[in-house]
């Protein structure tokens, strides 16, 4: 869901929550196998509307690997052409059940707080 | 449908364009980040089952614009590259880019400014004192309360005298050294306050 302002570009402060959320959605996605860019792509699209331009992620990915959450590896593949595969450090593992769980108390914090918004909008 | 070769050329112009868009980056940096985009774009052609002209195009509008993608990647690797780094140069050019994007780093950019003049003036009156030592000095005046350069009051004293060759050299490197840790140690804290942070920042 885009929120539109009336102008049809996203607001500035739905832009800012989906870069605030997309770290931990990445991590998330790397908990349970290595992939590749791509890959990463498709799980968060499937699962969330995080991600604006696929562009943007591999900024992210080189990000994340520079502060030593995660790591990776170009693989040959059966396509023909190498993949570059990531996969999550121990510490990244930390820092992603870290966020995780910053990110339960947050959303159950702020979703009683709006709650009364959102009934009153249904009514 | 166009010719396979005409789309390679396709895709080699958005790599070019993104090439020169990152132009900052060391070489083997940008050519690792343009090694994943073709792959990316490979590995979408082949899931699309082939590449066609009307494929390629919408498999480029979904990446973005490569001058729009391009400063993700600087603003990263500047702000790693300047909290390792003893360059002045490199050390600024990282503050400059959070400058950009917080007040915060506004405020630390102008420090930066005032430390490294400071210590290049510092340096500057050291050197100046051995090659015009009448003009030079720590001035001391009826109408001056303190003074490093040049004077313009009469009745100023120079209260350091040669001095100030040592003074000046050595305090303006302390000083630059002093800029260089204090900047870095500042910009530790610009990737909690970027807003591509994480929630827990």
């Amino acid at each position: 869901m885009v929120i539109d302002a009336g102008a049809g570009a996203p607001e500035k402060w739905e832009t800012q929550v989906r870069k605030g959320w997309l770290e931990l959605a990445i991590l998330a996605s790397l908990w349970g196998e290595r992939l590749y860019g791509l890959d990463i792509i498709r799980r968060l699209e499937t699962h969330s509307d995080l991600l604006m331009a696929e562009g943007t992620i591999y900024p992210i990915l080189g990000r994340l690997k520079r502060d030593g959450w995660i790591d990776s590896k170009w693989v040959e593949s059966e396509a023909g052409h190498p993949r570059k595969y990531y996969w999550l450090t121990p510490a990244g593992r930390h820092r992603a059940v870290a966020m995780a769980r910053y990110a339960r108390t947050f959303l159950g914090t702020i979703g009683s707080l709006i709650e009364p918004l959102l009934a009153k909008e249904e009514r | 449908m166009s010719h396979p070769q005409k789309l390679q050329e396709k895709i080699d112009a958005y790599l070019m364009q993104l090439r020169r868009s990152l132009g900052e980056l060391p070489p083997e940096e940008v050519s690792e980040i343009l090694r994943e985009i073709r792959s990316h774009i490979l590995e979408r052609a082949e899931a699309g089952g082939g590449l066609t002209d009307e494929r390629l195009v919408a498999i480029l509008k979904a990446l973005g614009r490569p001058e729009d993608i391009a400063p993700l990647y600087q603003a990263d690797a500047l702000m790693t590259r300047a909290r390792g780094s003893m360059s002045p140069g490199a050390v600024m050019r990282g503050v400059h880019r959070w400058a950009t994007l917080s007040a915060g780093g506004l405020a630390l950019f102008i420090m930066g400014i005032a430390g490294y003049g400071a210590a290049f003036g510092l340096a500057l009156a050291g050197l100046g004192k051995i090659i015009a030592p009448n003009h030079v000095g720590a001035w001391v005046g009826p109408n001056t309360s303190f003074v490093i350069g040049v004077t313009g009051d009469p009745g100023a004293r120079d209260v350091l005298g040669w001095w100030l060759v040592p003074v000046g050299l050595a305090g303006g490197s302390i000083l630059l050294i002093a800029t260089t840790h204090a900047l870095r140690w500042a910009l530790r804290f610009a990737r909690l306050r970027r807003p591509t942070g994480s929630p827990t920042a």
